[in-house]
């Protein structure tokens, strides 16, 4: 899929593929994080991170996806030139730095309801589960104590009614907690191959915020098997900029590790 | 005091079936010749713990020497799943592996506690999540000063820890860098500890984030150069990045797996 016929943003690429629009879309959640630690995980979201980074969020803080901070733009699984790297920051010691709010990570949901309830342990019965997957991981301790996005390339697999085990809370969950416990609590964007969702109503339950260019209302609504929220009228994704083109094709991914997500699409 | 020894010795001195073993190590610094040699003895009904158990789990799993696995995270890292220990979890083969499953930053208070000599430890994380509806060790408790409420969850004890380091002295202390995980609190907080390292030094050198663990927290030290293969030990080897790819396929496949357990026992290949 392209954006030909989209024709929404002036001075856009007509040829910007729905990978190059859903990594601007995840670019765009870590706009106005300023000076702190952005952890995208896997090569979309990591991909956007570093494009925020070196268009409109310079402030950010990046790694090497292993355990350095780094200056610059970072191609996708290069190793930092040593004079990039700002500090260490071990697998032991990121916690104590983070979990003040200070950090917005995204990462991946196998299930995610409307509410931003998110699954990653696994699917069916817990004790005798369909598919036994990696493990909670960070999620329980992460998303209640700093920003959390979700990217999710197959929206009508991972959208759900209800999540099978919660390893990352949402807006519902979470309101039941006492303050300190919410204070941090803020489930940003869930970006999927169809459009951008938030949280951004009264009942904080999930919003379709935009369509990428060439996705209808409809067929986002249908992928999803809970009401969404609308706006009155649905914007289209950004596409990218030129800039923003060559950054991803030249500097940050020029071997095309974002397109791995999208190989059934594109 | 720790004491210089082979692994096979250390091994099958400290490392009884039934027993409670965590194979530590983040990234690199991971003691697979360790893993590999609790196969070759055929331990089994051993409770396996690791925040974040990698290849050299799956093929202990495969192999039968688990009952039970305590993590956080379970995976090929760079490639995927853990085909053993989905199969193990999913469909009982080689034989059913039960799962005390918690958060990187729980596991890591556990061993916190598990180090301080401190019955349980405590953290906000779990706070909303289903977590405590299906793992056991977790409980709620009321912060004393606050009334807020938190979750308490046991320290970790092993009865046997093993890491892998760069360095020992000739007085059998040990010093580990690079990326470090919970090395330190796993030796400390373990009943017994092995230790394999890349090296023997007359001294050592001070290093930003060096991790030095005293002999008197060390049963035994083995020297096992390349004993973290295929991870790697940092400033001593490469992480053979073609190893972890290769044994997807390998995992995927029960008579694959079998195989490649046989000729490792044989010691053809690990």
């Amino acid at each position: 899929m392209t954006t030909e016929g989209a024709g929404t943003a002036e001075g856009a690429p007509a040829a910007a593929g729905l990978d190059e629009i859903c990594v601007v879309a995840l670019a765009e959640a870590f706009r106005g994080d300023g000076e702190i630690l952005g952890h995208p995980m896997g090569p979309v979201p990591v991909i956007a991170g570093r494009l925020a980074r070196a268009s409109f969020e310079p402030d950010l803080m990046l790694t090497d996806t292993i355990a350095y901070a780094v200056t610059g733009t970072l191609p996708w699984g290069a190793a930092p030139d040593p004079a990039a790297v700002e500090c260490y920051m071990p697998f032991r010691t990121v916690f104590d730095q983070v979990w003040s709010g200070r950090r917005h990570v995204v990462m991946g949901a196998s299930q995610i309801d409307r509410h931003g309830n998110q699954n990653i342990a696994a699917i069916g019965d817990y004790r005798a589960p369909k598919a036994q997957l990696l493990g909670m991981r960070g999620a329980p301790g992460n998303v209640i104590n700093h920003t959390t996005s979700y990217w999710v390339p197959n929206q009508a697999r991972s959208f759900a009614v209800s999540v099978d085990v919660v390893s990352g809370p949402g807006y519902d969950r979470v309101a039941a907690l006492p303050e300190p416990s919410r204070r941090f609590h803020e489930v940003r964007r869930v970006v999927t191959e169809l459009g951008v969702y938030d949280f951004e109503t009264p009942e904080r339950v999930m919003r379709l915020r935009s369509v990428h260019p060439g996705v209808t209302v409809d067929q986002a609504a249908a992928a999803a098997p809970f009401e969404l929220a609308m706006p009155d009228e649905v914007p289209v994704s950004r596409v990218p900029t030129e800039a923003e083109l060559h950054l991803l094709r030249s500097v940050i991914d020029p071997g095309g590790a974002r397109k791995a997500d999208f190989r059934t699409r594109l | 005091m720790s004491r210089f020894a082979g692994l096979a010795e250390a091994v099958a001195a400290h490392v009884g079936d039934g027993d409670t073993v965590a194979v530590e190590g983040f990234t690199h610094l991971i003691s697979f010749a360790a893993g590999h040699e609790i196969i070759r003895q055929g331990r089994r009904d051993l409770t396996l713990v690791r925040m974040t158990p990698d290849v050299v789990y799956d093929q202990m799993i495969g192999a039968g020497c688990a009952r039970k696995l305590v993590f956080s995270w379970g995976g090929n890292p760079g490639v995927g799943s853990l085909h053993r220990f989905r199969d193990a979890v999913e469909n009982g083969w080689p034989r059913p592996l039960e799962i005390d499953e918690h958060s990187h930053a729980g596991l890591a208070e556990r061993w916190r506690a598990g180090a301080a000599g401190l019955p349980f430890g405590v953290l906000r994380g779990y706070s909303g999540t289903s977590l405590a509806d299906h793992t056991l060790t977790i409980a709620p408790i009321a912060c004393p000063f606050t009334g807020e409420e938190l979750a308490a969850v046991p320290a970790l004890n092993p009865d046997v820890g093993i890491i892998h380091a760069q360095q020992a002295d000739r007085a059998g202390n040990v010093m580990l860098w690079g990326i470090s995980g919970v090395q330190k609190e796993c030796v400390l907080s373990s009943r017994r500890s092995i230790v394999t390292v890349e090296e023997v030094v007359d001294s050592f050198e001070p290093r930003v984030n060096g991790v030095v663990l005293p002999s008197w927290t060390i049963d035994a030290v083995c020297v096992v150069p390349g004993g973290a293969h295929p991870s790697y030990a940092h400033d001593f080897s490469e992480r053979d990045n073609d190893y972890y790819a290769a044994w997807d396929p390998i995992s995927r496949d029960r008579r694959a797996f079998e195989a490649w357990l046989g000729g490792m026992r044989d010691g053809v290949a690990a």
